[in-house]
């Protein structure tokens, strides 16, 4: 059975079509990672899944039922942590979690969840006193009540400090490990690549992009950029390197050469320049950052799927400006 | 069926809210400045509860008052919480619309009431120590009626806030609801009649007949109708009984359409 499956679903708002003709499978069991600038229509697309929006046209299917008729159903067996939510200020952090457990019809402790997203201790203040991240957690703890079948997290890092995005992605692989369905989206990459199997990137209410994060990263381009550093970069060892078979490109400094080349010819590359009569320094590679990669789906003019060698070049040019992928960008 | 859940929520919400306390206090002291306004004088010592209930209390804080903070307390029901996005939050959960809009009219009904009870209890308190005879029970009886209107408006309050999409809307519809039933009601009603009289001499009922169901048909009049009969002790009995049977069906007419009209709106919203 699909999680999630949505049949050529367009939302038009008054003046705007939020989603376009949208198809989308979220398998059951699998972490799916929902990417898009803001405006992208996530949003939108999560609010019909959650039947807070009801489609123009086309179906949305959840665990298996109409996502407008049985939405009731769907939310009982689905945790959700919504993105501009606010809490019932005069109420205790417990109270919500509470008030979760009621509504989901089930008789357990809150005290265990509260305990899970770190919010034990401040359970008993009211939730209007806690900082955006504790909002957060507190959002979480309620979607997590009753061991849910299907999580959707819209944002879910949205005002959390690195600690609180650290220990969102432990949960998030934890559910994943209990067989849980995840799909969450974000506007930042790097915070999915690590627990997502699967990635979707929207792009103006239509998907783009659509596989695994090293599926995305060879759809991009799957050489690396090998750059060298040479005592002299004479016309001679540019030539010997560009001869070098698995090098698509050269690009040359006076000190430096930066080689695109398969992964596999690196030693060659080195080799072939040695012998051609430089001197080499120092050598290492970048790989394609993420985020170059998704810049290159969001920004470009066309989508790869569209024009394959135009976003390639959008995702080289973008990638000689950055040397590496940043760690941990959101923390 | 999570309409209990939402409902327990609410309240535990709305009971937590400063005006609530401000509610209280304000009753209290009104029926406090009532009843000392027609404490027995010099050798009488016979407290006239009936006088206070339906001469003071009555017209000023039942019927003036209550309906105004019936609707205070509901208007902001379901657009308040569209507005600050803690629908979200409400509707992440398994509540379907309909759950939410009647849980907020039992919750917030339920706060409300609670909160009438205590602002005429705490003055009762003192009438009962003090060496007058006070009816207690016309007196408790009464508070029961009086929280009735405030349920029946905090209903269509929710119902106007389930219907719009921000908290100002709903405000202005509550307010004319209120302004309609408790300010201009006998100048409508006039002017209906007036306006009809051709076709109304045509139909098969009397002026007096519509002029009574007209009378009935204001949630304010209808409450007015049912403590005054009870008052008298004549509540189902005596020759007015029609009259307040309607006033029964029109008061619960009242509590359960506007939030069904709200919710058939709130329904089809994208939220």
């Amino acid at each position: 059975m699909t999680a999630i499956e949505l049949r050529g679903v367009t939302k038009e708002f008054p003046g705007v079509t939020a989603v376009s003709d949208l198809d989308l499978t979220v398998e059951e069991g699998e972490v799916y990672g929902f990417l898009g600038p803001n405006g992208a229509g996530k949003s939108t697309t999560i609010d019909m899944v959650l039947d807070l929006v009801r489609p123009t046209e086309g179906t949305v299917t959840v665990l298996g039922r109409d996502a407008t008729v049985d939405s009731v159903e769907i939310r009982r067996q689905t945790g959700v942590l919504p993105d501009g939510f606010s809490v019932y200020d005069r109420l205790s952090g417990r109270k919500h979690v509470e008030f979760a457990i009621e509504s989901k019809g089930l008789d357990v402790e809150p005290d265990p969840v509260l305990d899970r997203v770190g919010l034990l201790e401040d359970a008993d203040r009211t939730a209007g006193g806690y900082s955006k991240g504790m909002q957060q957690r507190l959002a979480l703890a309620m979607a997590l009540v009753g061991d849910p079948d299907l999580l959707i997290l819209d944002e879910p890092s949205s005002g959390l400090d690195p600690a609180g995005v650290k220990d969102m992605r432990e949960i998030v692989s934890a559910e994943a490990d209990r067989g849980t369905t995840v799909f969450f989206s974000s506007h930042v990459l790097a915070q999915v690549e690590a627990v997502c199997d699967r990635v979707g990137i929207l792009r103006a209410g239509e998907l783009v992009a659509e596989d695994s994060i090293e599926g995305l990263r060879a759809a991009v381009g799957g050489e690396e950029t090998l750059e060298v550093t040479v005592d002299d970069a004479t016309d001679p060892v540019v030539d010997a390197v560009r001869a070098v078979a698995g090098v698509s490109a050269v690009d040359a400094d006076t000190d430096t050469l930066a080689v695109s080349c398969e992964p596999d010819v690196k030693t060659q590359v080195i080799a072939a320049a040695e012998d051609a009569g430089a001197v080499v320094d120092d050598f290492h590679t970048t790989e394609a950052s993420l985020e170059d990669l998704f810049l290159a789906y969001t920004e470009g003019e066309t989508t790869p799927d569209e024009d394959s060698e135009a976003a390639e070049a959008t995702a080289d040019d973008t990638a000689e400006g950055s040397p590496a992928r940043p760690e941990e960008v959101d923390g | 069926m999570s309409l209990p859940a939402v409902a327990k929520k609410d309240f535990q919400d709305t009971v937590r809210s400063r005006g609530m306390v401000v509610l209280v206090a304000l009753f209290s002291l009104l029926v406090a400045v009532f009843a000392y306004v027609i404490r027995p004088q010099g050798q009488a010592d016979q407290f006239a509860t009936e006088l206070l209930l339906s001469a003071f209390v009555g017209p000023v804080l039942v019927t003036g008052l209550v309906p105004l903070v019936g609707v205070v307390v509901g208007y902001n029901a379901v657009s308040g919480e569209r507005e600050s996005g803690s629908l979200k939050l409400l509707l992440s959960l398994p509540h379907s619309r309909a759950d939410v809009v009647f849980g907020k009219v039992a919750g917030r009904g339920a706060a409300l009431a609670l909160a009438t009870l205590a602002g005429f209890l705490l003055p009762a308190i003192v009438l009962v120590a003090t060496p007058v005879t006070f009816n207690a029970g016309s007196y408790l009886g009464y508070t029961v009626f009086a929280a009735a209107l405030g349920v029946v408006f905090v209903a269509i309050a929710v119902g106007c806030s389930a219907a719009v999409a921000t908290q100002q809307r709903a405000l202005i519809a509550g307010i004319t609801v209120y302004a309609l039933f408790v300010l201009m009601w006998g100048l409508f009603t006039g002017r209906v009649i007036g306006a009809f009289g051709g076709p109304i001499e045509a139909l098969p009922v009397s002026m007096g007949e519509i002029r009574t169901f007209l009378d009935v048909a204001n949630p304010t009049a209808g409450v007015e109708v049912l403590a005054n009969a009870f008052l008298a002790d004549q509540l189902f009995s005596g020759d007015q009984v029609n009259q307040q049977i309607s006033a029964v069906a029109m008061l619960l007419f009242w509590t359960l359409a506007p939030p069904l009209f709200g919710l058939l709106k709130f329904e089809r919203d994208d939220l």
